[in-house]
């Protein structure tokens, strides 16, 4: 009883930390971006103002679903948060399961469209289709190419696949042993971020920000919650997967200053990976959503069976 | 009282039962039809308390009987469905063309299925599964179409032949009807359990509606009465998990194949199975998403996840038998209770095509939050039944690494959230549509059956473990390895799944949120017209609810793909064409014709005389 | 005023104290872009004067939005769109007009269908001066409405909500209907 409680503990310290990180790097990134169109852009705190904002304004409901919704989303996403490895630090050992992310985070998802087609806005429908189809094309590269990790590596807990590739440096990690798969696997992120070209469901010119157009107050306040964690279990996923978790950057005797560069490492990479795909996103346009399904199913998806008939029958990257 | 319950008093109970509910339907329908909701809960209440007499068997006249762990276990699945969905069938009555008829073939349906799960021998097998289909067939027509029967009949027949064929061949080889001994014999002679395999399989693979036998089950399923496609989705088709079952784990096919070609960690016959499998989990997935009419839907997300239950039967390994039995399982719960939401939407509206309907949700709340936990399950998301059963398929697919078919499964697995969000989507949420107003709440009566279904989806969803341990003995009795535990842990090859603590952390994050949603200022409630409209004035419900070709961009990508009813048509015009010159030249009239056959006879008999 | 009550309402103007800090630094528009003072809204949005740095962007729908943007003239119909984008609003919301058209026609001043004095139907917080107004202009104005906001004197929502019977008798007085059913036959 008191380790569950121990762990719960960790796992609410890490879902703040998320939180907390999340935000501040969409900040930094939302700098970043003004400077690269050379503009000043906001402080780095801006989201945090944005979402405190949201929550302190009376909004509208239009009926039980729509908040219901709302709350199981954020409940959904956290939960997934909770379940998440940080550091190296897993608050629930043994079962940080890949396919626990995959369909834990599809209760908040679908926490989401019921709450946002529960508004009654034909667009909000529409968004959530958009979003629903987009899914089909990338996750199922993603789970491929990790289908062929888990096969090769024998393990599918997160925080297993993350040691295995700590064991000797830089070599080991599977950017590394798996190329192929890591240019699916940025490629799924880009889609499951929404981030430009495959920012399909929110297109805010075309259907006035898809399932979000309802929304205003504390249920989009608590949406953007949603979203950063959303964005912090995406990106961790990416990092632990496939650029080796925390490694250090310092290696010496003292374990605590290993330790803590672990952790630098850690937040370098997700820093890394996060301002890239922004970045990425600011230089290209939007593809239309039938062409986002077609190009999954032509190059991504044909990259990951390579990528894992190469694990499989040859056995290379293991 | 002196009678002990046996399987033979209850099959003979349920059928002195459908005499009864029979007779009393021709005087009052009503009580008729409550003689189907009290036998099949009698029936479960006595199938239950047989569990302590496993492997004892019962005779009949001179049918034998035997109560096997898995036999009990699709009997009870199969009894639960029937027992809640036949609430509905009071409010049916009214509507039935043969109320009488409808009552009577339905508790024969249940007697036939109960049977099959039971019998020692084949013959037996194949009279209670003759039972089935013939009780089936009969009822499908009081629904919306008389074609559908036809369609249904000819693909059972297709199965029911092939596997006659199967049993007879069998009992040439090794002189016995018994069920186990005849299958422990086959697995020592490759070409005989080859034969079995490949006949009674597609006996099984006609039942569940796999690829390429799934058309019938659209048509059945969307054409039946409302209350008889929660029957077929939910319990008989589940019935062809059995057979598989039968040939693919009792044979064992592992064992029989040994000396086969061996394809990512199983022989070449089983993989092919699987391909079939993965198949029609692709087909299905793309077919569902597609369908307007609700019950369509369901039906083809049916095809979709009986792919994934063959996949897990004929992959033979503790885990994906495993997996198979609580898919069985959970999908028969959630199927059911989908179907149900359907009937009770149907009983209130009139109607299934989703593009009619919306925004039921203000009318029929709890309706939608049955439908709403089995799509859940049925989709695959924790914290309900499905995501177990997926998660133990995904696992072994993994460990033998298959990377088609995992992909196929994982597709119709997300390809699963596109075809179930839509009927919640366009029928209980968005706009509700004025002739819609006076809509009541479903009947009490239809809430209990339904409400039992989801509370179970959720049960299990969050203590699995009460029925992987009737599955893990099952294995055992089959003589594999079962299942393994640690507290409410479930241990697969590369990872365990806690489902328990799963929810309890999903609760954790509920409460949160919830407490971030009530510190914040309350909500100005407004009408669900009071919508962004770009400050456009739109007084049409209709115009603001978007249900009509719901993923239209996804359905043109694939709208030109074969279809495999045209496959069908073409074999179906041949057949007729050979039948045509079959009864041009046997069965004519015309006296050329007889003359012609009478020259050949003669010219036959003095010949045969002169030699 | 019970105590109890009393207790309530200084808490919540504690509470609104804080809250207005975060809603003085993001302000999401609405831009309702009939008139031609829009065309200088891009300038003021891009990398000349930036307005992400003070915390502003543009927001797809009215529901989503701090604040309304009506640039320049409104006419009977438009003014119509504008009450119900503005009537869609979650609180707190604010509305800024642009240029003399809000305030007396400006050059249509003698037009019929055009609306002389927008102040009349909606509570305007911030007037922004010039025909058009220069972006320093509006980013002068868009500084006023922030300062406001952390003075709290941006009550034009509070102001509507009160005044409501007024404004609507204004408002029906000059469209003879508020929500119209089929406008081609107004």
């Amino acid at each position: 009883m008191i380790t569950i409680i121990i762990s719960i503990l960790i796992a609410l310290g890490i879902l703040v930390f998320a939180f907390l990180w999340q935000t501040t790097l969409s900040g930094i990134t939302r700098k970043i971006v003004g400077r690269y169109q050379k503009r000043y852009g906001p402080r780095f705190y801006q989201n945090f103002r944005d979402i405190f904002k949201a929550l302190s304004k009376r909004g509208i409901t239009h009926g039980w679903v729509y908040s219901f919704g709302v709350i199981m989303a954020v409940g959904g996403i956290m939960a997934t948060v909770m379940f998440l490895p940080l550091f190296g630090i897993v608050p629930f050992p043994g079962v940080d399961n890949f396919f626990i992310y995959v369909y834990l985070f599809a209760v908040g998802m679908l926490g989401m469209a019921m709450s946002a087609v529960g508004s009654g806005n034909p667009l909000a429908g529409i968004g959530v289709m958009r979003a629903l189809t987009q899914m089909v094309g990338y996750e199922v590269p993603f789970m491929i190419v990790v289908l062929a990790m888990i096969y090769g590596h024998g393990t599918s807990s997160l925080s297993e696949l993350a040691a295995i590739q700590q064991t000797s440096g830089f070599l080991s990690w599977n950017l590394v042993k798996m190329p192929i798969g890591t240019i699916v696997g940025f490629i799924c992120l880009l889609g499951m971020l929404g981030k430009k070209p495959f920012e399909t469901f929110i297109a805010p010119a075309e259907i006035a920000s898809g399932p979000m157009v309802e929304y205003g107050g504390k249920q989009l306040g608590m949406l953007m919650i949603m979203h950063e964690l959303a964005t912090f279990i995406e990106i961790s996923l990416f990092v632990n997967l496939f650029l080796g978790g925390a490694t250090p950057i310092v290696f010496g005797e003292t374990t605590v200053l290993v330790g803590l560069s672990s952790v630098v490492g850690f937040l370098l990479k997700y820093s890394i990976v996060y301002i890239v795909s922004a970045l990425i996103s600011n230089a290209l346009g939007r593809f239309k959503i039938d062409q986002v399904i077609k190009y999954f199913y032509k190059v991504p998806i044909v990259l990951a069976i390579i990528q894992a008939l190469i694990v499989v029958f040859l056995g290379w990257g293991v | 009282m002196g009678i002990s319950i046996g399987v033979g008093t209850i099959i003979v109970g349920l059928l002195i039962s459908a005499v009864l509910a029979y007779v009393l339907t021709k005087i009052n329908k009503t009580t008729g039809a409550w003689v189907t909701v009290l036998a099949p809960f009698l029936a479960l209440a006595a199938v239950f308390l047989l569990r302590d007499s496993i492997g004892t068997t019962y005779s009949l006249f001179f049918l034998e009987f035997e109560l096997t762990e898995y036999g009990w276990f699709f009997s009870m699945i199969m009894l639960l469905v029937f027992a809640c969905v036949s609430f509905f069938n009071v409010y049916w009555m009214k509507k039935m063309v043969h109320p009488a008829a409808y009552n009577m073939l339905y508790l024969l349906a249940l007697t036939g299925t109960l049977g099959a799960f039971m019998a020692k021998d084949f013959i037996g097998l194949f009279i209670f599964w003759e039972m089935i289909v013939w009780s089936s067939m009969f009822i499908i027509p009081f629904g919306k179409s008389r074609k559908a029967s036809v369609v249904y009949y000819a693909f059972s027949a297709l199965g029911s032949l092939a596997m006659l064929y199967g049993i007879f061949y069998l009992y040439n080889a090794f002189g016995s009807f018994n069920i186990q001994e005849v299958l422990k014999l086959a697995a020592t002679d490759t070409t005989a359990a080859l034969v079995a395999f490949i006949t009674i399989g597609i006996a099984g693979m006609v039942k569940l509606g796999v690829f390429p036998f799934h058309l019938w089950l659209p048509r059945a399923h969307g054409n039946a009465p409302d209350t008889f496609s929660p029957i077929l989705s939910g319990g008989l088709v589940k019935a062809g998990g059995f057979a598989v079952f039968l040939i693919a784990v009792v044979m064992p096919s592992y064992e029989a194949f040994a000396t086969q070609l061996q394809f990512m960690g199983v022989s070449i016959t089983s993989y092919i199975f699987i391909l079939f499998g993965a198949v029609s989990i692709v087909v299905g997935t793309l077919m569902a998403i597609k369908q307007d009419d609700f019950k369509k839907l369901i039906a083809y997300s049916s095809v979709a996840n009986a792919g994934y239950i063959i996949i897990g039967l004929a992959m033979t390994d503790a885990l994906s038998v495993g997996g198979a039995f609580m898919h069985i399982f959970a999908h028969a719960l959630a199927s059911a209770a989908a179907f149900l939401a359907v009937a009770a939407v149907s009983h209130r509206t009139g109607t299934t095509k989703m593009s009619e309907l919306g925004g039921l949700i203000h009318r029929m709340p709890l309706t939608y939050l049955v439908y709403l936990i089995a799509i859940i399950s049925m989709a695959g998301i924790p914290p309900m039944a499905g995501f177990i059963s997926k998660w133990m398929l995904f696992q072994s697919m993994i460990d033998n690494g298959m990377v088609f078919v995992a992909t196929a499964a994982f597709f119709g697995s997300i390809g699963s959230f596109l075809y179930v969000f839509r009927p919640l989507s366009a029928v209980f949420l968005g706009q509700l549509s004025p002739k819609h107003y006076k809509v009541k709440k479903a009947p009490v009566l239809m809430m209990i059956p339904m409400i039992i279904l989801s509370g179970l989806t959720v049960l299990f969803g969050i203590f699995p473990n009460i029925v992987l341990r009737i599955v893990s003995r099952i294995q055992t009795s089959v003589g594999m390895e079962g299942l393994q535990f640690d507290g409410t842990k479930i241990i697969g090859s590369n990872g365990s799944l806690d489902p328990t603590l799963i929810v309890v952390i999903f609760g954790i994050g509920f409460m949160i949120a919830l407490v971030i949603f009530l510190l914040h200022p309350k909500s100005r409630k407004v009408e669900l017209m009071d919508t962004y409209t770009a400050s456009e004035f739109i007084y049409t419900p209709e115009l603001l609810h978007y249900s009509h070709s719901f993923y239209a961009p996804f359905e043109r990508l694939y709208k030109n793909a074969p279809d495999t009813s045209k496959w069908y048509k073409a074999i179906l015009k041949k057949v007729s064409e050979i039948g045509g010159f079959v009864s041009y030249a046997f069965f004519s009239s015309k006296p050329r014709i007889v003359v012609f056959w009478i020259v050949i006879a003669m010219v036959a008999l003095l010949w045969g005389g002169s030699v | 005023m019970s105590k109890k009550e009393r207790a309530v309402a200084k808490r919540k103007k504690k509470w609104d104290g804080i809250s207005n800090f975060f809603r003085a630094n993001s302000i999401w528009m609405l831009m309702y872009c009939t008139g031609c003072c829009a065309i200088e809204l891009p300038q003021a949005m891009t990398s000349k004067y930036d307005m992400e740095r003070l915390g502003m962007g543009p927001m797809a729908t009215p529901r989503q939005a701090d604040v309304i943007l009506v640039t320049g003239y409104l006419s009977v119909k438009t003014l119509r769109r504008v009450i119900y984008a503005y009537e869609q609003m979650g609180e707190p919301k604010y509305l800024v007009a642009f240029g003399p058209c809000t305030i007396n026609g400006g050059i249509y001043y003698d037009a019929h269908p055009v609306i002389k004095s927008l102040d009349q139907y909606l509570p305007i917080d911030v007037y922004i001066a010039g025909c058009m107004p220069k972006p320093e202009a509006v980013m002068n104005g868009f500084q006023d409405l922030i300062d406001m906001i952390k003075r709290k004197e941006a009550n034009g929502w509070r102001k509507y909500q009160e005044n409501k019977e007024w404004y609507r008798e204004n408002q029906i007085h000059a469209l003879g209907e508020l929500r119209i059913k089929d406008e081609f036959h107004e």
